[in-house]
């Protein structure tokens, strides 16, 4: 008989070659004649490439190449072109490698019985070969075996016979995996295919300018590259929702105005959180694993004092609706930020003389000067805010601001505070927050002898250190739990400590001492046990007990949420009033919604319950977009930072008066960042494209070129080697397979 | 400031970089090649400078594409294996006996310069011909399919030592400084700045300068093609790859002070399956790269290994 | 012009200073040589030469020779380079692609002997060998014929039409180290005889790749245009003659050079300098009446095939003595003039003078004798010499 003759076209890399010599194996093990052979000549990884397999009972002296195949291989779908499919016999095998389902096919190849596997995905997934050139040989070979109608034995010999010991367990899957249509159309019209046109050979000997080869090197790609944004850590991790990548490098790029203008967008306080924020932005930040956190905080500052935050209406509203916000914390003023912002009115009501609630009563001068807050609260009012200041507020008065306004956000924070036992109201003993609140809005308080502060947080570390400046003679904290575990800014900490308060760490308060007034804290001692829910290890108290001999004690064991002002039979659910299950239009937003307990926490509640209730309030808001807290899982990873392109430079930090010199008064201790432009310069800028240039550089091809403020990649070249992926030093380009392409 | 940005000074695709590319799209190299990244990276030294390449049978070669097309945006004869530095002797003479300001650059192989090519490349030198050699050296016969060179490392298998070369890398640097023409250096495809000003450097200046660059074959070397740069990276850290010039045959400058990492090495060594099918032992390779660090420390006059 | 004592070498070198002083107005003249005997007296007097616009290189082999003649060439300037022997072989790779790069390249190349057994004396085997490079070959007979040769290869070698390299073949130590008195032409005269040179493929400042990597079309069509290229360098070479003639005022050798063939049924085929002995025989026979012939190939690629039929035509015996061997074969000269003999003719080959054996003309005679007793041809015949 004639032979049985088979083609292949793959792609360099791909071992076509050694796929035919693998099906020459298979049939030379049944008894047949066989021959093998590849096209020869300059192929490259991703060149194509052609292999044929002849199988005969009569030995084979033919020694052409294969034009009348009875089967055909296509290890790479984008070959699929007349070209490839020319000669194939009416009936034979076709068998595509391809992602297509064998469905997709529809009507093409009705004269031939095609088979349809998705070798590459097996391979890939098995790792044979390289990401970019995956090696198909034995998928393709397992495939088609089963397609021909052989035993999966048959191909276990061949490879035996080989010499091969890999990858037998991918043919399998491959076999397993291969769809098989029978050919229905046999006798239907064979295509006509007009051969290649040849263009005339030019004469050596005269001056000819040569021309680019016009090699189409973008088919070889099995990936491709995208620019992306990535989400930075930074910005995932800040409650408050800023752009903090965005703010970082328009310091790096334009100066405070282009970065003022950058926070305005999701913040109205800016100079607060600069200054008060515990920086979750920093303990995101890739940098730390190189060489320390971008002084992403100090910077903040320095763009809200540089170039004071001056929120714009971004747009006007058609019919504006009324909004009452009860509280002028932060909560309450972002809230209503967002609402003005959104060309919305919203006026808050707050029982102070002032708007800023805790930032005003609670936050100590040295911490956050007054004037820093006032400007930032008369550029919210400049944006149209409205206030009722020394307003009364109790549930009747909430349900009747229900009834006249279009919706009510209460941002009311936390005001039931904790104590110790029933004699919190022994004199000399008192709640840390009322002593704040005295010192900040009353002035000139003045306390003497020994100060004991009870609790780890920042209220305690304010109360301690308030205190060394209101004249005690000393000061202790006791915490009921080791330093690793206070909830107090870190920074705070050392401070008071530089300040000259002591620590009585693992101390759990259980009564005071003294009759008329407070002599003594009675201590039990502490033992860590497993963590608890929090993840800090729990404290066990033991029966260890000692008297701590005092003067005064300022109670700052935290506080919880005061749920009284709501309206009899209404509960919150997820940051909305309902009553008796049906929601009205009262929201809560901030501490008192989800106690988180830090300004950018309260910031950025404060304009997602904002958009919450103007999304409630009128069909025509609806496209209001939601705002959603940000996914830290979805960050960019220190791993994917290519940190050689950044040399290691540690931080400056943020400068400090000396503490000796700052106990002696209330002005701002923390004097915040000496060279602004070399911090912000530090910023890996995760995520975000710097226009750096690596991609374009680093390109074998020479195909990436600047554009529309980024840059854009030739795909007609690109041969998806991923260069420009694996050298972004921060993640902001990714490979993507044709399927990830269409998704 | 402290970031490398933009790199090369954002130079690239400004006035000051070559209008159109030396080695344009639609080549025939494979996906992530390292000889294509020296090639983009020589096309920005040379920017407005006329060149002409002499280029043997080599990869870069076959990525000059069919006549009549030419897959390099500049001319180009294509010469016999050992044979670059000869006919571009023949292309700088003319070239300044018409008083014309081309510059000649040989763009050639290992296998074209330590081996076949290595008595041409010697006597060019020897002569002082005024020409730029660029030796772009990923290590085997990368054309042919991935044979052994004399400029293969320890340890890497090939088509032709498929259980290791036992045999330490010739030093062509030395070999070449020991000519003391006026330029030898080799860059990193890691340090494009770097890298820049040598090739500029080097294109400008008069005599022989023999510019060295190791190559990446991610076919050759079983590596990940989008790691070409990254390996470089490595070699270069851990001490492998030393990157430095030398000024008339004496004066050495080391331009990048490696970290001498294990931790490299070993990534470096992991990263190719050239490496990781023979298994050979990072001690081993350390010794010759210690070594190695010996001589050219010796060299610079600085003592000592680092 | 002035006559000087010169050895072929050193007339060799002065036509090459010549030329390449002529192409000043050009893109200047240059070189890679490299010593080997008996050529070496020939790159020595062409380092002694002085260029306004020219460089002889000093290379380290033959191979390196030839590529610098090519780089020279392939930028337009007129390149020139000798060699002999083992040199060629050594350059051969590079002697190929300098004809397949089509550039008008001059080689003088000293016939000698390929070793081992090292000999340094006559023999044609080592440019035979190069006979399917792509070149031109002239074989001379004397050292005026050298020096005018080399004239007119560039003139040859640069018209348009032919685009090939040129290869002028001398024997070695008869010619190559032997002084006669040699007509050394004016600069002046050379420069009007040689135009400078207009490569076109030559590279300038634009994407051109020469050289390039190509499939079988993009081959088999330059391949063709090399054969059309020798089909026209007979006509090419006769304007030349016309040319130097009219330049020079003496006459250019022919491609095929007869002696007493008019009317000759016996022909001797040589090359080179065995023809000169050859005459003295066949004028010897004719003085007894044999009607003999001989016949000098000058010109051997492109091979005279058709002007050999005609010179041949009444011929009934052709002998061919070759300076060569290519064993298993016979003689190179033998194995090609074979097709041109009439048909029924006894074409006898003659391997004579190996080694540089001074070939006399009594064994010519002896050859003649042979021929003349021949009932048929018979394998190759080896002759003693001495």
């Amino acid at each position: 008989m004639a032979s049985l003759e088979i083609r292949l076209h793959g792609r360099g890399g791909q071992g076509g070659v050694t796929c035919a010599k693998i099906l020459a194996a298979v049939w030379a093990g049944l008894g047949k004649s066989v021959q093998t052979f590849g096209d020869y000549a300059g192929e490259r990884s991703g060149a194509p490439v052609r292999a044929y397999t002849r199988v005969s009972d009569e030995p084979i002296d033919d020694r052409n190449k294969v034009y009348e195949p009875h089967h055909l291989l296509v290890l790479d779908p984008t070959l699929l072109g007349e070209h490839v499919l020319q000669g194939l016999r009416p009936g034979g095998t076709l068998l595509l490698n391809t992602e297509e389902p064998i469905e997709a096919f529809g009507d093409r190849f009705l004269r031939h019985r095609l088979a349809v596997v998705d070798a590459t995905a097996i391979a890939r997934r098995r790792k044979i070969g390289t990401r970019s050139v995956v090696i198909v040989n034995t998928t393709i070979a397992g495939a088609f075996v089963r397609a021909a109608g052989l035993p999966f034995e048959a191909l276990e010999a061949a490879y035996r016979r080989l010499g091969f010991t890999g990858n037998l367990d991918a043919a399998r899957e491959a076999w397993d995996a291969v769809a098989i249509r029978e050919a229905r159309d046999v006798d239907a019209k064979a295509p006509v295919f007009a051969p290649p046109a040849t263009a005339p050979v030019l004469p050596l000997v005269a001056h000819v300018e040569g021309a680019p080869t016009g090699l189409r090197t973008g088919s070889w790609r099995s990936q491709t590259p995208r620019y992306v944004h990535a989400l930075a850590p930074c910005s995932a991790f800040c409650p408050a929702g800023n752009d903090v990548i965005g703010f970082v490098q328009a310091v790096a790029e334009g100066g405070a105005q282009q970065a003022s203008e950058v926070l305005a967008r999701t913040t109205p306080l800016a100079g607060v959180c600069g200054r008060v924020c515990p920086a979750f932005c920093m303990e995101g930040c890739n940098r730390r694993e190189h060489d320390g956190a971008v002084d992403v905080r100090a910077l903040e500052r320095w763009i809200a004092d540089t170039a004071p935050i001056a929120p714009r209406a971004e747009r006007a509203s058609a019919a504006p609706r009324r909004f009452a916000i009860v509280g002028g914390g932060p909560a309450g003023l972002s809230a209503a930020f967002e609402l003005a912002r959104h060309g919305h009115e919203a006026t808050v009501f707050d029982g102070e003389r002032a708007l800023g609630g805790v930032l005003r009563t609670g936050i100590p001068s040295y911490r956050l000067p007054r004037a820093a807050l006032d400007r930032e609260i008369e550029a919210l009012l400049a944006l149209g805010v409205k206030t009722s200041l020394g307003a009364f507020l109790d549930r009747d008065r909430v349900a009747a601001l229900a009834r006249e306004w279009d919706a009510v956000i209460l941002a009311t924070g936390l005001q039931r505070l904790r104590g110790v036992t029933e004699r919190d109201d022994l004199p000399g003993v008192e709640q840390g927050i009322r002593f704040l609140h005295r010192v900040n809005m009353e002035g000139s308080v003045r306390v003497t002898g020994h100060v004991v502060v009870l609790g780890g947080g920042n209220t305690a570390m304010d109360c301690a250190r308030v205190a060394v400046r209101a004249g005690a003679s000393r000061v202790t904290v006791a915490y009921r739990r080791g330093r690793e575990e206070m909830p107090a800014i870190r920074d705070e900490v050392a401070e008071a400590e530089q300040e000259g308060v002591v620590f009585e760490l693992l101390r759990q308060p259980l009564g005071f001492e003294g009759d008329e007034r407070v002599r003594g804290v009675v201590l039990a001692e502490v033992e860590l046990g497993p963590p608890d829910a929090s993840g800090r290890r729990s404290p066990v108290v033991t029966d260890r007990r000692s008297t701590l001999s005092c003067d005064h004690v300022l109670l700052a064991l935290g506080q919880t949420a005061d749920l009284r002002l709501l309206p009899e039979g209404w509960a919150l659910r997820e940051g909305r009033a309902f009553a008796r299950d049906a929601p009205v239009n009262v929201f809560a937003a901030g501490d008192l919604a989800t106690g988180d307990g830090t300004v950018a926490h309260a910031i950025g509640d404060g304009r997602r319950v904002a958009r919450l209730a103007m999304r409630a309030v009128g069909p025509e808001l609806a496209e209001v977009e939601e705002l959603r807290r940000p996914d830290r899982a979805r960050a960019v990873a220190a791993t994917e930072i290519r940190f050689d392109h950044f040399p290691k430079s540690p931080p400056l930090g943020e400068r400090h008066v000396p503490a000796d010199v700052r106990v002696r008064g209330f002005d701002e201790v923390n004097l915040g960042v000496g060279d602004p432009a070399a911090a912000a310069h530090r910023c890996c800028s995760c995520g975000e494209c710097t226009r750096c240039d690596s991609c374009l550089v680093y390109c074998p091809e020479g195909i990436i070129r600047r554009e529309a403020g980024g840059y854009a990649i030739d795909l007609e070249y690109c041969k998806g080697c991923g260069i420009c992926v694996t050298e972004c030093p921060r993640a902001a380009i990714t490979l993507k397979t044709p399927k990830e392409m269409h998704a | 400031m402290s970031a490398n940005e933009p790199i090369l000074g954002g130079m690239a695709q400004t006035a000051a970089d070559r209008s159109t590319p030396l080695l344009r799209p639609g080549n025939s190299n494979c996906g992530g090649c390292g000889m294509s990244v020296g090639l983009q990276f020589l096309s920005r030294a040379i920017a407005g400078t006329p060149v002409q390449l002499v280029i043997p049978a080599c990869c870069a070669a076959v990525a000059a594409g069919p006549f009549p097309t030419s897959g390099y945006g500049a001319p180009v004869f294509s010469s016999t294996f050992a044979s670059a530095a000869a006919v571009a002797t023949g292309l700088a003479h003319v070239a300044r006996l018409n008083g014309e300001k081309t510059r000649v650059v040989c763009f050639v192989g290992d296998g074209g310069t330590y081996d076949i090519g290595m008595a041409t490349v010697s006597a060019a030198a020897e002569r002082d011909e005024d020409l730029l050699y660029v030796c772009y050296d990923n290590e085997i016969y990368g054309n042919t399919g991935g044979q052994r060179s004399s400029a293969t490392p320890r340890g890497a298998t090939t088509t032709t030592t498929p259980r290791g070369s036992e045999l330490e890398k010739k030093d062509i640097l030395a070999i070449m400084a020991a000519h003391r023409v006026p330029y030898v250096a080799s860059i990193s495809l890691a340090h494009p700045d770097d890298a820049l000003r040598k090739l500029r450097f080097a294109l400008d200046a008069k005599g022989f300068r023999f510019v060295h660059m190791l190559a990446p074959c991610p076919t050759g070397w079983k590596s990940e093609p989008a790691d070409s740069i990254e390996l470089i990276r490595l070699a270069v850290r851990s001490g492998l790859y030393a990157v430095y010039e030398v000024f008339e045959g004496s004066r050495v400058v080391i331009n990048v002070e490696p970290e001498h990492s294990d931790a490299a090495l070993e990534r470096y060594l992991g990263m190719q399956g050239r490496f990781r099918k023979s298994g050979v032992e990072l001690a081993s390779v350390r010794a010759g790269v210690e070594r190695s660090w010996r001589e050219l420390r010796a060299r610079s006059a600085l003592g000592g290994p680092g | 012009m002035t006559t000087e004592l010169l050895s072929a070498n050193h007339a060799a070198a002065a036509a090459a200073a010549l030329a390449g002083r002529a192409n000043r107005v050009g893109r200047g003249f240059g070189g890679g040589v490299y010593p080997i005997t008996p050529q070496s007296e020939c790159m020595e007097r062409l380092c002694d030469e002085r260029f306004d616009k020219g460089q002889v290189v000093r290379v380290e082999s033959e191979h390196s020779a030839m590529a610098v003649c090519i780089g020279f060439s392939i930028a337009g300037a007129r390149a020139f380079t000798a060699s002999s022997s083992n040199g060629l072989a050594y350059m051969t790779e590079n002697v190929f692609t300098a004809a397949m790069s089509r550039l008008p390249i001059v080689m003088m190349a000293v016939n000698r002997s390929l070793g081992p057994p090292w000999n340094i004396w006559a023999e044609h085997g080592d440019t035979l060998m190069l006979r399917d490079a792509g070149w031109v070959q002239l074989y001379c007979e004397d050292n005026q014929e050298v020096l005018d040769s080399i004239l007119t290869a560039f003139r040859l070698a640069e018209d348009r039409r032919v685009l090939l390299p040129v290869m002028v073949c001398q024997d070695a130590f008869i010619l190559s180290h032997t002084m006669t008195p040699t007509d050394v032409p004016s600069q002046e005269t050379v420069d009007a005889f040689l135009p400078p040179l207009d490569l076109p493929h030559r590279l300038s400042d634009r994407p051109r790749t020469v050289g390039a990597l190509d499939g079988p079309r993009e081959t088999e069509v330059p391949r063709a245009e090399m054969q059309r290229a020798m089909d026209d360098v007979p006509r090419v070479y006769a304007e030349v003659q016309g040319a130097f003639e009219a330049t020079f005022g003496r006459r250019l050798a022919d491609p095929v050079v007869p002696y007493r063939m008019d009317d000759a049924e016996i022909a001797l085929v040589s090359i080179g300098t065995t023809a000169a002995t050859v005459r003295a025989v066949v004028d010897e026979a004719r003085a007894r009446g044999v009607r003999v012939g001989g016949v000098r190939i000058r010109m051997f690629r492109p091979f005279p095939e058709d002007t050999l039929r005609q010179l041949l035509s009444r011929c009934t015996r052709v002998g061919v003595l070759d300076r060569d061997l290519a064993p298993g074969q016979g003689g190179i000269v033998w194995s090609e003039v074979r097709p041109a003999a009439p048909q029924g003719s006894i074409v006898q080959n003659y391997i004579v003078g190996l080694g540089g054996g001074d070939i006399r003309p009594k064994d010519v005679a002896r050859i003649l004798d042979d021929l003349c007793a021949r009932e048929r041809a018979g394998k190759p015949q080896f002759v003693e010499v001495g």
